[in-house]
């Protein structure tokens, strides 16, 4: 049987500490140890799945805020907390028009925390709309969408209309006056297309005018189709963020 | 011993950068991890303390039979709502987005070069290219809203002591594009030429015909000269960049081009927001009220 080198004199801090983290359950969730060398730093970069987005190793220059400011990981960052605060609103909200106004009334007077889940979910909404735009404009002035990169900002431009799309579905669920004219104004845009606007408009709101049909259209893309194909968009964006060699860099 | 021979097998220059190389990495955990951990932080405590200080909008129940005056789109497309009182609806609100995303996606394949990757503005003059694309883009704009809302006539009245009934009736086509329809005596014939069905084969495609009378004038105003302007300017920007030798390469126009976008973007956006009250008539943001969105 194998036997580990014990030091005499070991502290209580460090007995703890290996009876924490060196046990047989903790070692097999995670396998490389705290990451204390640059080893098991690597390590678990390459072995945790949320972590492996990443490569184990990055040019300095790309640590600098400044290079990026985070654009593109908050834009990210922000769809995870929007499927969060979404998932939770979800739970008080029915897509009827007899209901949705008033789940959303109910939401704000009575749910714990109700309005702040609302509030969040409205604000990381617009916040997400502008970290996506600014980050295009962060993409574009340090040159980063030229080759190999080139079909990566195709696909960005992909991610920009899902996010403009996730949130024009968004608007129009809390049934209000603001959401009800804000989409009839949307809406009526696209059917101004030649030819192809009025049969697109029927089938995007399901009807002549905003009514039951197009709150359940829109919920059900603002819930499920559009998170979907954007978690798709991105899949493949981060992917090839990796496979083009990570972010741009001078040659 | 094989190492030791592959190793001489590569020239000293190439061992020299590969070592270069990984001088300059840095490993994602702590540093990169360490970063993102606290953008994280900071971005849900802000947000969670902007939540808790304003609230989400909420008005009355939805009414179909109660038109707010103005009705607005969300903020991100009101850029589009303002094109829409300039031109044809088509135009503005499908024919314009369609085709500014197909060229924002055309971008990488117009501009290949690799010059000014991964750096801020790298290239020489990408500055200059920007701000003037920026400048042109946002001044050229406010210009245009200016002369399509008549405020050229306000500021002329204002500039004369006149009043604003006083602009000269021989320059009435001047007020506005609109005024150019209305205010110039075009020929009778001019204003319902019968194209009949045969010009646009909807009934190809399945669709129910087209009978085609056009009304030259409108056609211009709504359609020809929005359509001459939208792509003319920027051509006519590249045009004197590139022979003031301000834009050379294909990335300086790429960033005029792109920070001219921007900036009408941005414009549109916040005179749609913030300088259209009822009516949508163009007013000051506080005879607008305070935007909702």
């Amino acid at each position: 049987m194998a036997t580990t080198e014990r030091p005499e004199g070991r502290s209580l801090g460090d007995r703890v500490y290996d009876m924490l983290f060196h046990n047989y359950v903790w070692q097999s969730i995670f396998r490389s140890g705290y990451p204390n060398t640059p080893r098991n730093q690597m390590l678990v970069v390459a072995t945790n799945v949320f972590l492996h987005l990443h490569p184990t190793r990055i040019h300095r220059t790309h640590v600098k805020i400044t290079h990026t400011y985070c654009l593109g990981g908050l834009s990210f960052f922000l769809f995870l907390g929007l499927t969060i605060t979404g998932v939770l609103l979800m739970f008080y909200y029915v897509p009827s028009v007899e209901r949705a106004y008033e789940d959303i009334l109910a939401l704000e007077t009575d749910v714990r925390f109700g309005i702040l889940m609302r509030n969040m979910h409205r604000w990381m909404a617009h916040g997400m709309v502008i970290m996506v735009l600014l980050h295009m404009m962060r993409v574009f002035y340090t040159g980063a969408y030229k080759p190999p990169r080139e079909f990566n900002w195709v696909v960005g431009v992909v991610l920009l209309v899902l996010t403009l799309l996730l949130s024009f579905t968004g608007y129009l669920l809390p049934w209000d006056q603001l959401a009800f004219w804000a989409i009839t104004v949307g809406t009526n845009m696209v059917g101004s297309a030649p030819i192809l606007g009025e049969p697109n408009r029927f089938a995007l709101i399901g009807g002549f005018v905003v009514g039951p049909n197009a709150l359940i259209r829109f919920y059900t893309l603002h819930v499920i189709g559009l998170p979907l194909l954007a978690a798709i968009f991105m899949a493949v964006h981060f992917w090839r963020i990796r496979r083009d060699g990570g972010l741009a860099r001078p040659l | 011993m094989v190492a030791t021979a592959q190793e001489t097998a590569a020239s000293p220059a190439v061992r020299a950068r590969a070592r270069r190389q990984r001088d300059e990495e840095l490993l994602v955990w702590p540093d990169l991890v360490f970063v993102e951990f606290i953008a994280a932080v900071v971005f849900t405590l802000s947000l969670t303390a902007l939540s808790i200080l304003i609230n989400a909008p909420l008005l009355d129940r939805a009414n179909a039979g109660v038109t707010p005056n103005p009705s607005k789109a969300p903020w991100y497309f009101l850029n589009l709502q303002e094109l829409l009182l300039h031109m044809h609806p088509a135009l503005a609100g499908v024919i314009v987005p369609t085709v500014a995303l197909i060229a924002l996606g055309a971008i990488p394949y117009f501009d290949r070069s690799h010059d000014g990757q991964g750096e801020w503005l790298a290239t020489p003059r990408a500055k200059l290219n920007l701000i003037i694309g920026a400048v042109v883009g946002a001044v050229g704009t406010l210009l245009l809203i200016i002369w399509d809302g008549s405020k050229h006539v306000v500021l002329w009245a204002r500039l004369t002591g006149n009043d604003v009934s006083d602009w000269p009736t021989k320059l009435n086509w001047l007020r506005s594009a609109r005024a150019l329809q209305i205010h110039i005596n075009w020929p009778e014939e001019l204003l319902s030429i019968p194209l009949g069905e045969k010009v646009l084969r909807t009934d190809l495609l399945g669709l129910p015909r087209v009978d085609l009378n056009v009304n030259l004038p409108a056609l211009i105003v709504e359609q020809a000269l929005p359509t001459a302007l939208m792509v003319g300017l920027p051509l006519l920007m590249a045009f004197i960049l590139h022979r003031q030798g301000i834009a050379r390469t294909k990335r300086d126009h790429m960033i005029a081009q792109f920070s001219g976008f921007i900036a009408v973007f941005v414009v549109l956006t916040v005179i749609g927001t913030a300088f259209r009250g009822q009516g949508m008539e163009l007013l000051w943001p506080q005879d607008v009220g305070m935007p909702v969105s």
